[in-house]
Order: C-alpha cells, then structure tokens, then sequence
C-alpha cells in the first residue's frame, strides 16, 4: 500500500514538471514570436551584437 | 569543476561582468579599483584607476569597447578598455550603485543613492560607442524615485522599459524613450531590499534576488512572478544560465550577522536551481564570505562570484552539469525529435 502511495506520489511529481515544461516553453515560444515581430536582432541573438561579417546563423550556432 | 582564484582585490567584490565573448570579467571592488582579467586562466588583464572611493557597480558595452562604472566618489565613469584611458566622468551628489549598458551599447543607466536629502534616481544618458568622441553631458531621462529608492535598474529587450527593482521589496517599470511610469508591483517581502537584478540573455525576463531569501523570475512586458526560488539565507545575487535552465543564486548572512563565522554557517556557497522546475540541484562551496555577486558566461560554459573575502572565484562546467536533464526534459527532448 505504502509503495502504491509513493507511486501516486511519483506520478504526480512527474506530471507537475510535465505541464511546468509545457507552460514555460510555450511561453518561451510567444516571447520569441514577439521579438521578431519586433525586429529585435540583438536579443533574437541572445543579446549579442552581430558584427559585421559575421553570419548571423553562426553566432546562433556558436550559441547552441 | 576546480575553480581559479582571482586574487588582486584588497577588499570585497560588489560586482563581476564577463564581456559579451566571455573571454573577460571585469571586477569592481570597495578597494576603488576595476579589475580587467582573462576568464580562461584568470590571468591578469589590466586594471583601472582613478576612482577616489569604493565602487558598486561595472558593466562592458557589447562590443567590448567601453567600460562603464560607479561608486562612492558619487561619479559614473566611462573607460575605454583597450587602453584603460578615462574617457568621461559624470558627477552626482551621491553615490552610483548600478550602471547598465541597453543590448546595443548605445544607451546607459545610472541608479543614484538616497542620501541627505536627495532622493534615488535613475539617470540615462547617449552613448557615442566611438571612444575618440566626446561623450554629452545631457541626461536623456531623469527618474525620481519618490516612493522606494531603486536599489537596482536595466533595459529590457530593444531599449522598450526601465525595469528597477527598490528598497522595500517592489519592481517598477517605465517606458524607456519618454521616461513615463507604467507599472508597480510588490514582489518581494515589504522592506526587503532587492540586492540584484539580471536579465535572460533575450531581457523578456529577468531574475530579482532579495534579503527576503528568495529570488524571482519575472516576465519583462507583465511584471509577472513566473518563479520563485526559496532559499535559507539572504541573497546579494541571481543569474540565469544560457543553454541549460538553470538559476545560480548567491549570498550569506554578512559575518556580524553571525554568531559564529564559519563558512559552513554562514551559508557562503553558489547554489543551483532548476529554472523551470525550482528545485535546489546543486551547491558550489569555496567563498569565506558571503557572495556579493554572481555572474554567468554568456555561452553558458562557467560562472564566476564575486565575495565579501576579496576574492573571485571562476568556475568551468564541467560535463555532467551539461548531461543533466529532469526525465520530463528528456522527454519532451524526444518528442521534439520526432516530430
């Protein structure tokens, strides 16, 4: 009995994470949409400055 | 994830900032002197002098081109940092106790002291990032501070708000071209100082530390509490890990606090949470004082504190802070790659 309730107890720590996760990456999803609207370069850059002859798909890269 | 010891500060750290490669941090100290040095190996780059008190604050414009900084001399100065040349002094009649660069250099904020008389501010000037051209005089924006001081203050992506955290626990936001006051909110415990203010690396969040012992992260546009991290001792600091999600928290009961002094009571150590999860993952030990100041690598692949013993200490990840990830994070992972 003591086990099953560790299970629920379990199940219901993992599925708390799964819509925390859920909510901040959707979040995260709406925020990334504003700043293109936006135009913001520098922040879509991870607030770093594209510099001249620098792709800015690199830098990105570089990032990851 | 041995760390190097920066020791060439007299007196205690208030604040550390990697430049935007992340090949140098710059330190200020209350022994008047701005450090320059190498983070991989923490060699020596230069230092900076001419500051006639302690100083509070520092910060690097994107390029790495100019150095901003203040302190009890009550000026904000502006260095070049190639040459270490003094380019401009500001002079107030209180101290300066943040300076910040806008994402594109071309704007930086002063908070100013509440003292005898005159109340807290917060103070934008220009920036001409050419460090061979004279630098104005002229505030852009002036903003009072009636209610609570700041005690902290940046911009937010694009330049759009002022966000300050202030004395009595509350984050305020102003629209940063006009200088007007938008919104106000009590985030922190009432008559808990806000210690420190950092931004995500896209500054549509950010994250606040407080004496009240907890840090928060809050959306920039709504001011919202989207964390809440809890800890058991009073926070100077907060910073968010690019690449991984992750919070380093920094602080410790100041040693007259204390009863005793040891390190192991006066909870001198960095700690880790789980950004999204809030959950304590991890703690770093080393400091003989509390952390006045923790900053993170803009890649994402260190951190380095700053403490109340004088020292800076700069840590590289190692893998398994990079391997880590909750089952749900993993999860999700798959199901991404699947898609």
């Amino acid at each position: 009995q003591d086990l099953a309730k560790k299970n629920t107890a379990n199940k219901q720590v993992v599925e708390s994470r799964r819509r925390l996760l859920a909510e901040w990456l959707a979040w995260r999803e709406s925020m990334i949409e504003m700043l293109k609207e936006e135009g913001a370069i520098i922040e879509l850059n991870g607030g770093r400055i594209v510099r001249e002859g620098e792709d800015e798909d690199d830098a990105a890269e570089e990032i990851e | 994830m041995r760390p190097i010891l920066l020791s060439g500060h007299e007196r205690a750290l208030t604040q550390v900032k990697y430049n935007s490669d992340g090949d140098i941090i710059f330190s200020v100290s209350k022994d008047h002197v701005i450090g320059a040095w190498y983070s991989h190996n923490g060699e020596r780059l230069g230092t900076y002098h001419g500051h006639q008190g302690a100083l509070w604050t520092v910060d690097v414009d994107p390029t790495s081109t100019l150095l901003a900084s203040g302190g009890a001399d009550n000026t904000m100065r502006l260095w070049e940092v190639k040459t270490g040349k003094l380019l401009k002094t500001w002079d107030f009649l209180t101290s300066i106790k943040r300076v910040e660069f806008s994402s594109d250099g071309r704007q930086l904020l002063g908070v100013t002291e509440k003292r005898s008389g005159q109340l807290g501010t917060i103070v934008v000037y220009e920036i001409n990032p050419d460090p061979e051209a004279e630098q104005t005089d002229e505030q852009t924006i002036r903003i009072v501070c009636e209610e609570a001081k700041p005690t902290v203050a940046g911009f937010s992506y694009q330049a759009q708000y002022i966000i300050a955290g202030h004395e009595d626990g509350t984050v305020s936001q102003w629209d940063a071209k006009s200088g007007e006051f938008l919104y106000s909110t009590q985030v922190h415990e009432a008559d808990m100082l806000i210690t420190d203010l950092q931004w995500a690396p896209d500054r549509t969040y950010f994250i606040t530390a407080s004496k009240d012992k907890t840090a928060k992260i809050l959306a920039t546009d709504s001011l919202e509490v989207l964390k809440t991290f809890t800890t058991d001792t009073p926070l100077n600091s907060a910073a968010i890990t690019p690449n991984k999600d992750y919070v380093i928290l920094g602080g410790g009961q100041a040693a007259m606090d204390v009863t005793t002094t040891n390190a192991r009571q006066g909870k001198f150590e960095a700690r880790f949470y789980h950004k999204i999860f809030m959950e304590e993952i991890g703690r770093v030990r080393g400091h003989f004082g509390p952390l006045n100041y923790v900053a993170v690598h803009p890649l994402g692949t260190g951190y380095c504190s700053g403490g109340e013993d004088g020292y800076v200490r700069v840590h590289h990840f190692d893998k398994p802070y990079f391997d880590f990830l909750y089952e749900v994070e993993r999860e999700q992972r798959q199901q991404q790659a699947s898609l």
